[in-house]
C-alpha cells in the first residue's frame, strides 16, 4: 500500500455516560489507501459511526493514535480538527444536519465561506448544479425532500474537494429510488475527484460497492469474509 | 476566520424569526422599561421644580434666618440688590375654637406673610377671592386662610371664628393651593396664612419663640444668582443666614425625589436581574435548540471562536431589540401617563423624553444582557461535532472557560460600579448587590436542594403516580427547576423583603413607641411660665412623669476655627439650626462615654457635651472647639464629654448641650415632654392651652402618623417598583413553562399510551408547578426575611420581628404564580393525540 490516507494504530474509544464508562471501540488498527473506497458494515452498536467519527476527529479517541494524511488527529485541539476538516474532510450524515435557517446555497457555501474563499458562493452555485439542485439554490432545507436535503449535504461535503469523505449511512434516511440515486451520485463524487470515502452502511449491496469493507462487532474488527474484498471478488 | 463571516452567519440565523425570543425581548424589555421611567418620572419631576424654581422658592432667592427677624443691615443689603422684598414668619402654634362644651384645639404651621406675599405664583382660596381681601378680615378681626384638614378637624366653617395665641381671627376662605407649599419641607400640622401685624396682638412671636424668618427676593433680570448668593454669604453666613434661590427652589423636596429616585432604580436592578436570569435561560434553551446547527457547523470547519461569535452578535442584536422596546416604552409612558401622575403629585413635574435617565437605563439593560448571556454563548463553543449523533453536551464542563468568567466578573463590577455612580449612594448600591448576590447564590442552591430532595423523595411515592411523576420531573435533568427557582424566587425576595422592612419599620413607630414615648411635646414655654406649668403636671395623678429642658436653636458654623462643612462634610448635624439645650448636671438618662462633665455652677469658657455617635460620625472629639451661631450672635466652647443619646424613645434629646452660663442670657424658651395616661390627655391639653396660649402642643400620637403616613408613601413606591420585579419573575417563570412545553408534551403522550387518564397527568403537572412555587416561595421568604433583618439590624437600627401576614402571602404567592403558568401551558400537552407525537419523534 502507498502512504496510507486514513491509519489507525490501536484506536481505542470510552465515554463516561450517567451509568457510566462504556468502551465502544477497542483496538482498532486500520490503513485506508489514497482513493480507496471502504465500507464500514456490523450490527447497530458495533461502534461503526464512532469509528468513521474519530477517523474524522469529531470524536476524540481514548486510545492508540489517528493519522489523517500523515497528521496525529490525537495530537490536535478541537479549533485545529475543525481547520484539518475544513482544508481535507467532507462528512455526509444519515440525517443530512443542513442548517435549517440557510438556504441551499448557503448551505453549500457554509465550509467555503469558513476557509475564507472569497468565490464561496460561486463555487456553492457550480456544485449545487453539479448535484441537479441548481433551480433549488434558494430554498431552505424545510422546503425540499429528504433525497434533496442529502444531495445539498453531497454538494457541501464535496464542494471543497476534500481528499477523505467520510459518510454515515447516507441512504438511512431515503426510501430505496432516491437512496440508490445519492448513491450513485456519491460515487460519482468521489470518482470525480478521486477522493477516499469511507461509508458506513448496513446495505449489502453497498457495501459491495467498495473496493473493501471492514466488518465491526462489538468495537473489534470482526474477521474478514471472502467477499469483503471487492479485489478478491473480482 | 473574519468577523465578517460571523456576522453573516448570525444574519442568516436570525431569519429564524423572535420565536423563542420573546420572553428573552420582554425579560429585558420590562427591567429596562422600569428602569428608563423611573429615571424619566424623576427627571420630570427635577425639571419641574427646576422651571418653577422662582414660583415654588416665592421668589428668585430667599434668605432665612432661625429665631429672629432680619436686621437692618442684612434688610438694607436686600432692599439694595432686589426690587421687590417680601417677609414672612413661619412657626407653629395653636388653632383654638371655643365652643360651649369646651375648646377645640389643633396644631397649625403658621405663615404669617406682609402685603407684598407671595412675589410669584398666587394663592388659591375657595371661595375664590384674592388673598389681601381674605387677610384684610371683617367685623373688626382679621382675617385667616386654613387648609381644608384643619376646617374639618376644628369644625369650623367660612366665617367662623378661631384663636392664635390671644388673637381671634375671622377664617375667610379655605386654603386651596399655597404656591411655596413645596419649599417649607415636611410640616407636622396644616397651613394657616395670616397677615403678620394682625400677630401683635397675638403674643405668639416673643423673644426666644421657636420660628423662622424668610426673606423672598424678586431680582432684576439677569442677575447672577451665583455671586449674589457668595456675597450674602460673605456678609452674613456667620449671622446664621441660610440662602436658597430658584436654581434649586426646594432643595428639601429635590433632595428626597433624587434619594428616592436612585433607591427606586436600585429596585429596578433587582429586577432587571430577574430578567437576567429570564435572558440566561432563554439563551440557553435557544442554543439547546441549536446544538445540531453547530456542531454541523464544527463539522464544516468552524472554530470554536467563529461559533462564539456568530451568536453572540445574533444575542447581541436581540439584547439591542429588547433594550430598545425597553427605552422607547420607558420614555412614553410617563409621558403618556402624565396627566396621572400630574395630579397626584404634590409638587410641579415637567414630562418629556429625557436623554439622560434613557442612556443609563439602556446601559444598564447592555450591561446586564451582558453579563447574563455570556455564559450560556461560552458554553456553545464547546459543542462538538460529535453531538450530531450523541448528546455530548451533557459530559461538557459546566465552567465556561476563564476568560469568559473574567469578561462576566469585569461586567458585573462595571454593573455595579455604573449603579454607584449613577445613584450616587454607594453605601445603597452595595447593599442591593449583595442582597441580589445573596438572593441569587441562596436560591441557586435552594434549587439544587430542591432537586435533590425530590430525587430522594420520589421512591417514597410509590403507589401515588401523580405525586412520583412530579417529583421525577422536578428532579429531572431537563425540568427548569434552577429557572423557575431562580426568577420568581428573586422577585418574591425583593417583595418578602420590602413586606418585613416596611412592617418593621412600621412597628417600630406605630407599634413600640407608644408604649414608652409621651403624650405631648409642649414648645415654646416661656421661662416664667415655667413654674405654673410644671405645677399643673406635678398635682396631676394621672401625669407618670414630665421632663423639660431649656432649648435655643443654634448652627455650628465652625470646627476648631474651620467651616463645618470642610470637617464633617454633610454630615445631618451640621446642616441647617440644631436644637441645643443648657444643664446644670447631667440628666437623669445621660449616660457619659468620655471626658466630664461641667462642675456645678461653672462659669467659665463655654463646655459642651456632645452626642457621642454623632461626634464619631462628625470626626469630632474631646477638646475640639465649636462655633455656633444663636441668634447672629457666634458662641465657641470647648467638647468636654461626650455622652449617649436614645432618639428611639421619642423623649427629649440634644445633640449639643453647654453650661448653664455660656447660654442662659440668651433669649430661649423650654420644651417639656409629658408623659401621661391616654384619657387624661385632652384635659391636660385644655388647661396648659387655656392658661398659656402661646405654648404649642404636638401630640406624639399625630406626629407619628404624619410620619406613618409618609413612611406608607415610601412604601407603596418601593412595592411599585418590587412588583416590576415580580412580573419580570412571571414572565421568566411563563418562558420555563413554555419551554418546557415540549417534554410536558412528550410526556403526556407517552403516560397516556400507559393508560393515565388526563386528570392524572393534569394533577402531575399541577403537584410539579406548586411544589416548586412552594420552594421558591420558602426560600424568596428565607431570603427576605434576612434582608429585613439585615437592614433593621444595621441599617436602621430597630428591633426586628417576622411579619407573617407578609410572609404568608409570599408564599401563597409563589405557589399561586407557578400553578398558574404551569396550568396555563398544560392544556397543549393534555391535548395532544399521542400517535402524533410519538410517531413524530420517530
Amino acid at each position: 500500500m502507498s502512504d496510507p490516507v486514513l491509519s489507525l494504530t490501536n484506536a481505542a474509544l470510552s465515554l463516561d455516560g450517567n451509568a457510566g464508562r462504556i468502551d465502544i471501540l477497542h483496538g482498532i488498527s486500520i490503513e485506508i489507501a489514497r482513493g480507496e473506497t471502504v465500507g464500514l458494515v456490523g450490527p447497530s452498536g458495533s461502534g461503526k459511526s464512532s469509528l468513521l467519527m474519530i477517523m474524522g476527529g469529531l470524536e476524540r479517541a481514548t486510545g492508540g493514535t489517528i493519522h489523517a494524511l500523515g497528521q496525529d488527529l490525537t495530537q490536535m485541539n478541537e479549533d485545529a480538527l475543525a481547520r484539518f476538516r475544513r482544508g481535507h474532510m467532507g462528512v455526509v450524515f444519515q440525517s443530512f444536519h443542513l442548517i435549517p435557517t440557510m438556504t441551499a446555497l448557503e448551505n453549500v457555501a457554509t465550509p467555503l465561506e469558513l476557509a475564507g474563499n472569497r468565490d464561496a458562493f460561486d463555487r456553492a452555485e457550480a456544485e449545487l448544479k453539479a448535484v441537479g439542485l441548481g433551480h433549488r439554490a434558494g430554498h431552505y432545507p424545510s422546503q425540499m425532500s429528504g433525497g434533496e436535503q442529502q444531495r445539498v449535504a453531497l454538494a457541501r461535503a464535496s464542494v471543497t474537494r476534500p481528499e477523505i469523505l467520510l459518510a454515515d449511512e447516507p441512504t438511512g434516511n431515503l426510501d430505496g429510488a432516491n437512496g440508490s440515486a445519492i448513491m450513485d451520485l456519491l460515487f460519482d463524487l468521489r470518482d470525480r475527484h478521486g477522493a477516499t470515502l469511507v461509508l458506513v452502511t448496513h446495505a449489502p449491496e453497498l457495501a459491495a460497492r467498495c473496493d473493501r469493507v471492514i466488518r465491526l462487532a462489538d468495537g473489534r474488527i470482526a474477521p474478514a469474509t471472502p467477499s469483503d474484498s471487492k479485489a478478491a471478488a473480482e | 476566520m473574519s468577523l465578517a463571516t460571523s456576522a453573516r452567519f448570525a444574519r442568516r440565523e436570525l431569519r429564524g424569526g423572535l420565536k423563542g425570543f420573546r420572553i428573552f425581548l420582554a425579560c429585558l424589555a420590562l427591567g429596562v422599561a422600569a428602569i428608563a421611567a423611573v429615571g424619566s418620572v424623576r427627571s420630570a419631576i427635577e425639571a419641574g421644580l427646576e422651571r418653577e424654581g422662582a414660583a415654588l422658592l416665592g421668589g428668585d432667592a430667599e434668605l432665612d434666618f432661625t429665631y429672629r427677624f432680619a436686621s437692618a443691615d442684612e434688610l438694607d443689603w436686600m432692599n439694595e440688590v432686589a426690587t421687590a422684598v417680601s417677609e414672612i414668619a413661619d412657626f407653629r402654634s395653636m388653632a383654638v375654637v371655643d365652643r360651649p362644651e369646651g375648646a377645640e384645639r389643633g396644631l397649625t404651621q403658621i405663615k404669617a406673610v406682609d402685603d407684598a406675599y407671595p412675589l410669584i405664583g398666587a394663592v388659591e382660596l375657595t371661595p375664590d377671592m384674592p388673598l389681601d381681601a381674605a387677610l384684610a378680615g371683617q367685623d373688626g378681626l382679621p382675617g385667616a386662610v386654613m387648609e381644608r384638614a384643619l376646617i374639618d378637624r376644628l369644625g369650623l366653617s367660612v366665617g367662623d371664628t378661631f384663636r392664635l395665641g390671644t388673637q381671634d381671627f375671622k377664617l375667610s376662605a379655605e386654603l386651596s393651593r399655597e404656591p411655596d407649599s413645596a419649599a417649607g419641607g415636611f410640616a407636622l400640622g396644616p397651613r394657616t396664612i395670616v397677615l403678620r401685624t394682625s400677630l401683635e396682638n397675638a403674643e405668639l412671636l416673643a423673644s426666644g419663640t421657636l420660628f423662622s424668618s424668610k426673606y423672598r427676593l424678586t431680582l432684576p433680570e439677569g442677575t447672577d444668582l451665583q455671586a449674589l448668593e457668595a456675597d450674602a454669604r460673605a456678609r452674613f453666613e456667620n449671622s446664621g443666614l441660610r440662602w436658597t434661590d430658584s436654581r434649586n427652589g426646594a432643595p428639601g423636596v429635590s433632595e428626597f425625589v433624587d434619594r428616592l429616585g436612585a433607591f427606586l432604580v436600585l429596585v429596578g436592578l433587582s429586577g432587571l436581574a430577574v430578567g437576567g436570569v429570564g435572558v440566561s435561560a432563554a439563551v440557553r434553551a435557544y442554543l439547546a435548540e441549536k446544538t445540531s446547527v453547530i456542531a454541523t457547523l464544527r463539522t464544516l470547519g468552524a472554530e470554536r471562536s467563529t461559533i462564539f461569535q456568530t451568536y453572540f452578535l445574533q444575542i447581541g442584536a436581540l439584547s439591542l431589540l429588547g433594550i430598545a422596546i425597553g427605552v422607547a416604552l420607558g420614555a412614553l409612558i410617563p409621558v403618556a401617563l402624565a396627566p396621572i401622575i400630574e395630579a397626584r403629585l404634590p409638587i410641579p413635574a415637567s414630562f418629556a423624553i429625557f436623554p439622560i435617565p434613557l442612556t443609563e437605563a439602556a446601559i444598564y439593560g447592555l450591561l446586564t444582557a451582558f453579563v447574563f448571556t455570556l455564559w450560556p454563548l461560552a458554553r456553545a463553543e464547546d459543542v462538538r461535532a460529535a453531538t450530531l449523533f450523541r448528546d455530548a453536551l451533557g459530559t461538557a464542563r459546566i465552567l465556561p472557560a476563564p476568560r469568559y468568567l473574567l469578561w462576566i466578573g469585569a461586567g458585573l463590577v462595571a454593573l455595579i460600579g455604573l449603579a454607584g455612580v449613577f445613584s450616587g449612594t454607594w453605601r445603597l448600591t452595595l447593599w442591593t448587590a449583595g442582597g441580589i448576590a445573596f438572593a441569587l447564590a441562596l436560591l441557586a442552591v435552594a434549587a439544587i436542594g430542591i432537586r435533590w430532595l425530590a430525587r430522594r423523595a420520589a421512591p417514597r411515592a410509590k403507589g401515588r403516580p401523580a405525586l412520583r411523576w412530579a417529583l421525577g420531573a422536578i428532579s429531572g435533568p431537563r425540568e427548569g427547576a434552577a429557572s423557575v427557582v431562580l426568577s420568581l424566587g428573586l422577585g418574591l425576595s425583593v417583595l418578602a423583603a420590602v413586606g418585613q422592612i416596611d412592617g418593621n419599620l412600621r412597628n417600630a413607630i406605630s407599634g413600640n413607641l407608644p408604649e414608652i414615648a409621651p403624650s405631648y411635646f409642649f414648645v415654646d414655654i416661656q421661662r416664667d411660665q415655667m413654674p405654673g406649668y410644671t405645677e399643673r403636671l406635678e398635682n396631676d395623678d394621672a401625669v407618670s412623669r414630665i421632663d423639660s429642658a431649656p432649648m435655643l436653636r443654634g448652627i455650628i458654623t465652625q470646627i476648631n476655627g474651620t467651616p463645618a462643612r470642610e470637617v464633617a462634610g454633610d454630615h445631618w448635624v451640621i446642616q441647617g439650626d440644631r436644637g441645643l439645650t443648657y444643664s446644670e448636671t447631667p440628666t437623669e438618662n445621660t449616660r457619659i462615654t468620655a471626658g466630664e462633665w461641667w462642675p456645678e455652677g461653672y462659669t467659665g469658657p463655654p463646655q459642651i457635651s456632645f452626642a457621642a455617635e454623632e461626634a464619631e460620625e462628625m470626626g469630632i472629639g474631646l477638646g475640639d472647639n465649636l462655633t455656633i451661631n444663636i441668634l447672629g450672635r457666634d458662641i465657641t466652647g470647648t467638647i468636654t464629654s461626650l455622652r449617649e443619646v436614645d432618639f428611639s424613645t421619642a423623649g427629649i434629646g440634644f445633640i449639643l448641650s453647654m453650661n448653664p452660663s455660656a447660654l442662659q442670657g440668651a433669649p430661649h424658651t423650654f420644651i417639656s415632654t409629658v408623659y401621661a395616661d391616654e384619657e387624661a390627655e385632652a384635659q391636660i391639653l385644655r388647661d396648659l392651652a387655656g392658661a398659656y396660649p402661646n405654648i404649642t402642643a404636638i401630640r406624639v400620637r399625630d406626629a407619628i402618623d404624619r410620619v406613618s403616613d409618609v413612611l406608607a408613601g415610601l412604601a407603596a413606591a418601593t412595592s411599585y417598583g418590587a412588583a416590576a420585579t415580580l412580573l419580570t419573575g412571571f414572565l421568566v417563570l411563563i418562558g420555563a413553562a413554555a419551554a418546557g412545553m415540549q417534554a410536558r408534551t412528550y410526556e403526556a403522550a407517552v403516560l397516556k399510551t400507559l393508560g393515565a387518564t388526563r386528570a392524572r397527568i393534569l394533577l402531575s403537572f399541577a403537584t410539579r408547578a406548586a411544589l416548586l412555587g412552594l420552594g421558591a416561595g420558602a426560600v424568596a421568604l428565607a431570603a427576605g426575611i434576612t434582608g429585613g433583618w439585615a437592614v433593621s439590624n444595621f441599617v436602621m437600627d430597630t428591633d426586628f420581628t417576622v411579619i407573617w401576614p407578609s410572609a404568608i402571602a409570599i408564599i401563597l404567592g409563589g405557589v399561586g404564580a407557578t400553578l398558574l403558568a404551569g396550568l396555563a401551558f398544560a392544556w397543549g400537552p393534555l391535548a395532544a393525540r399521542p400517535a402524533h407525537i410519538l410517531r413524530g419523534r420517530e
